[in-house]
């Protein structure tokens, strides 16, 4: 039913439309995130294989180390930008954190053991709290990413009910600790006047803090604390939830 | 410090069960086969795409499908997990994990909606799958009791085991209260249902208990409140898309259609690769005279049905008769690209659904339309004709028939048409979603232009009536009768505002013309069935009109 094309000249310029920038960005993150998943699996699967020895294994935690926190670096990304859409919400419901967190741990175990890094959960077996899986799985991992760097010699996740109910869950390490600076900066204005300009420290604070505010009960709103000391004696990131 | 030795052996009960892991990559098949071996796991079988997957599932049965979402070309994880509920190849006592490497629910959000037991995200390593199916598996057999008894459809029984396993594993509480709720919905004790998500939401404003309550509440006919409910949870989660569906539902149940579809627009852009949401989208397009977006929401559904076990002729059908209406309006034109693409839909149906009943008739119905719209008269009666031998006159199905009636419309057959129409009215007359759709063509036999200018004069004049504007209503009217003349609410509305201005001696118009107006408007009705909606009105002034003269 088509009529004959008559014989094309070259294009007519076409003016670019205004492009929505922060769309490109996201959709060309989530490709990366998705190629780094797969080199990290990668990774895991030459860990496996490869034959102790000590060079090639610190190259491999190097390898290993760099992917993830990229890795992780990329999800927080997508995530902001999903707040910023307006398309995240917290689903929260009841989960036994121990659990929890040691399924967290799992997914770190190659990395750690590759370290050196000890590691332990510290709660209560029957203890259970409310809050999104997927949302703060997000934040916990960036924080042992975080805290893998920093710590002298082990890793220690804990959680315990506070006294209006609400959970507290930390990720302590013995590692010099959080500066000074960074243990003022309170939640509030983490989310009102965030500073990208420390590169991906700040953004993971800044996600935390996003993802802590999402989780509301009763009117009051997750969120995190930054501090040293604890029971190895190192930082401590703690994230209240309601 | 220990690493390992809180770990829980699971491998006694890895050994006893039977994994299918489906993965187009042969590198991840491998790994996660070694995985599961490395874990206990004996009996394990791999696919490397969709339709093997339910291949296998029709003839073999296993408790562990670990399915990648992603799958490359063909079905996805959604389709494999979609086909298998719907095909009921999926035991409730299976667990079905969807691998992705995404961590972005949008892209998972279709599949969200069909719930898997559980997401497992890329990279995926020994120790977090132990963890991850070590606790499903465990939860798996400890309610296996409850799984059985929902597969062997017994529901009454599942009931009684949630509630005498609810004390002893106050772990999987959560999974208890939502399974007993969504039981005690289906057997029809909404009361009872309700009850469990009012004690949950009594300790915690838990997103899936506020959408269990309102759809109760929905079921139950509370449209208020529960559009209310819903409202305040869209609110708090503007990703919910069930949500949107089932305030969509209450919407519609209220005659507000035109919100309902605001709600599922919103949701189909929110999560676009949902199939039944595109189609209820187009649905409440179609009836809101919005063909642009009933086109687009067909299209979606159409394309989306690819691979998919929920695709019918009928959105193929539905696509191509609202390309054929759009059409209609400037068939020269933008219409010349619609008819085509109608024209390609109908064809890529014929050879997808060849055994549909009626498909090959139906499809010549609205073939007949677009050439007809395009000015080809000669091949539209070719296309009726051979329609018309396709098809059983005498048992017509109501689609078949108001396809076959429209088609009459649309080559000049209206005597034959209306016949046709009043003789389905009296088939379908317990049918009132039928009804309405013949009172609609018998009322405005037209292309979708015309009935959009004739129900706008039709408003037009119904304000002026309301104003006490008799004269300038009738005048809307009698326009709105040029276009569509066989109209029933426009014909007795004219005829009651002429009796009115006869009876208050209107000094505007002459009454023996007016009389004859009203005669003539009635006329046009004689053939108006009894089952129409208009009916009794039309028997009430015609008597009236007798007295007058």
């Amino acid at each position: 039913m088509s009529d004959p094309k008559p014989p094309e000249q070259g294009n007519q310029p076409v003016n670019l439309p205004k492009l929505d920038f922060s769309m490109v960005i996201a959709s060309a993150v989530h490709d990366m995130k998705n190629s780094l998943g797969m080199l990290i699996s990668t990774l895991d699967d030459l860990r496996t294989e490869q034959t102790d020895t000590d060079s090639s294994g610190t190259r491999l935690n190097t390898l290993q180390y760099e992917a993830e926190r990229v890795h992780s670096d990329l999800v927080q990304l997508l995530g902001i930008y999903r707040l910023g859409e307006q398309k995240l919400s917290a689903h929260t419901d009841e989960h036994y954190v121990a659990d929890f967190l040691k399924e967290q741990l799992a997914r770190h175990e190659p990395l750690l053991k590759g370290y050196g890094v000890a590691y332990d959960v510290s709660a209560d077996d029957e203890l259970t709290g409310f809050f999104d899986e997927e949302l703060i799985a997000g934040v916990i991992t960036s924080t042992i990413n975080n805290a893998i760097r920093y710590t002298r010699s082990q890793i220690l996740l804990t959680a315990r009910a506070d006294e209006t109910g609400g959970l507290v869950i930390g990720i302590e390490d013995d590692g010099s600790g959080y500066p000074e600076h960074m243990q003022q900066a309170g939640t509030d204005v983490l989310l009102k006047s965030p500073d990208f300009r420390t590169g991906s420290t700040s953004l993971g604070l800044y996600f935390a803090a996003a993802i802590a505010n999402l989780h509301q009960n009763n009117g009051l709103a997750g969120k995190i604390r930054l501090r040293n000391g604890g029971s190895l004696g190192g930082g401590v990131f703690e994230i209240c939830l309601p | 410090m220990m690493t390992d030795q809180a770990a829980h052996d699971y491998s006694p009960s890895f050994r006893k069960l039977r994994f299918l892991v489906v993965d187009d990559f042969e590198n991840f098949r491998n790994s996660m086969r070694q995985m599961l071996r490395t874990l206990g796991a004996e009996k394990i079988e791999t696919v490397n795409n969709g339709i093997s997957a339910i291949q296998k599932c029709t003839y073999e049965h296993f408790d562990v499908l670990l399915c990648n979402y992603n799958l490359g070309e063909g079905k996805s994880g959604q389709h494999v997990l979609e086909e298998l509920r719907h095909r009921k190849l999926l035991h409730h006592s299976s667990l079905f994990l969807m691998v992705t490497a995404e961590t972005s629910r949008e892209m998972v959000m279709g599949a969200r909606e069909y719930h898997p037991d559980a997401y497992l995200t890329k990279p995926i390593n020994r120790a977090m799958l132990e963890k991850r199916l070590g606790a499903l598996a465990e939860r798996r057999e400890e309610l296996l009791p409850i799984t059985r008894a929902m597969d062997l459809e017994n529901p009454p029984e599942a009931i009684s085991l949630c509630l005498s396993l609810l004390p002893r594993h106050r772990k999987h509480r959560t999974w208890i209260f939502k399974t007993l709720a969504e039981l005690y919905s289906e057997i029809g004790d909404f009361a009872q249902a309700k009850k469990i998500y009012d004690d949950v939401l009594g300790q915690r404003a838990l997103s899936w208990a506020r959408l269990g309550k309102a759809r109760v509440l929905l079921a139950e006919h509370y449209d208020d409140e529960a559009i209310e409910m819903l409202r305040h949870l869209i609110e708090d989660h503007p990703d919910y898309l069930e949500a949107y569906d089932a305030m969509a539902q209450g919407l519609k149940r209220k005659g507000k259609p035109a919100q309902a579809q605001q709600l599922l627009q919103k949701a189909a852009e929110l999560s676009p690769n949902a199939l039944m949401r595109q189609r209820d989208l187009a649905h409440l397009a179609t009836s809101n005279h919005d063909a642009e977006t009933a086109a687009d929401a067909w299209r979606r559904a159409v394309h989306l049905g690819t691979w998919s076990v929920l695709d019918s002729p009928e959105h193929h059908l539905a696509f191509a008769r609202t390309l054929t209406d759009l059409s209609e309006s400037d068939p020269k034109g933008v219409g010349k690209e619609q008819a085509e693409e109608a024209f390609r839909t109908l064809k890529k149906m014929e050879k997808k659904f060849p055994e549909a009943p009626d498909v090959g008739a139906r499809s010549l119905l609205v073939q007949a339309r677009i050439y007809s719209a395009q000015g080809h008269p000669g091949k539209a009666d070719k296309c009726l004709l051979n329609a018309r031998e396709l098809l059983p006159e005498d048992k017509l199905t109501a689609d078949a028939g108001l396809d076959l009636a429209k088609t009459l419309f649309r080559t000049g057959r209206n005597g034959e048409a209306e016949q046709l129409l009043t003789s389905l009215a009296q088939n379908f007359e317990q049918d009132p979603e039928v009804i309405e759709q013949i009172e609609n063509l018998l009322d405005e036999p037209v292309g979708l232009q015309q009935r959009l200018e004739a129900r706008n004069l039709n408003r037009e004049g119904i304000k002026a009536f309301e104003k006490g504007g008799l004269s300038e209503a009738a005048g809307f009217f009698e326009q709105a009768l040029d276009v569509v003349p066989n109209h029933a609410a426009l014909n007795l509305n004219l005829t009651q505002i002429r009796m009115k201005q006869i009876s208050e001696g209107d000094p505007s118009i002459l009454r023996q013309q007016a009389i004859s107006q009203c005669k003539r408007c009635l006329e046009a009705l004689s053939r108006l069935p009894p089952q129409h909606r208009q009916y009794r009105r039309y028997l009430a002034l015609k008597r009236k009109l007798e007295h007058l003269q």
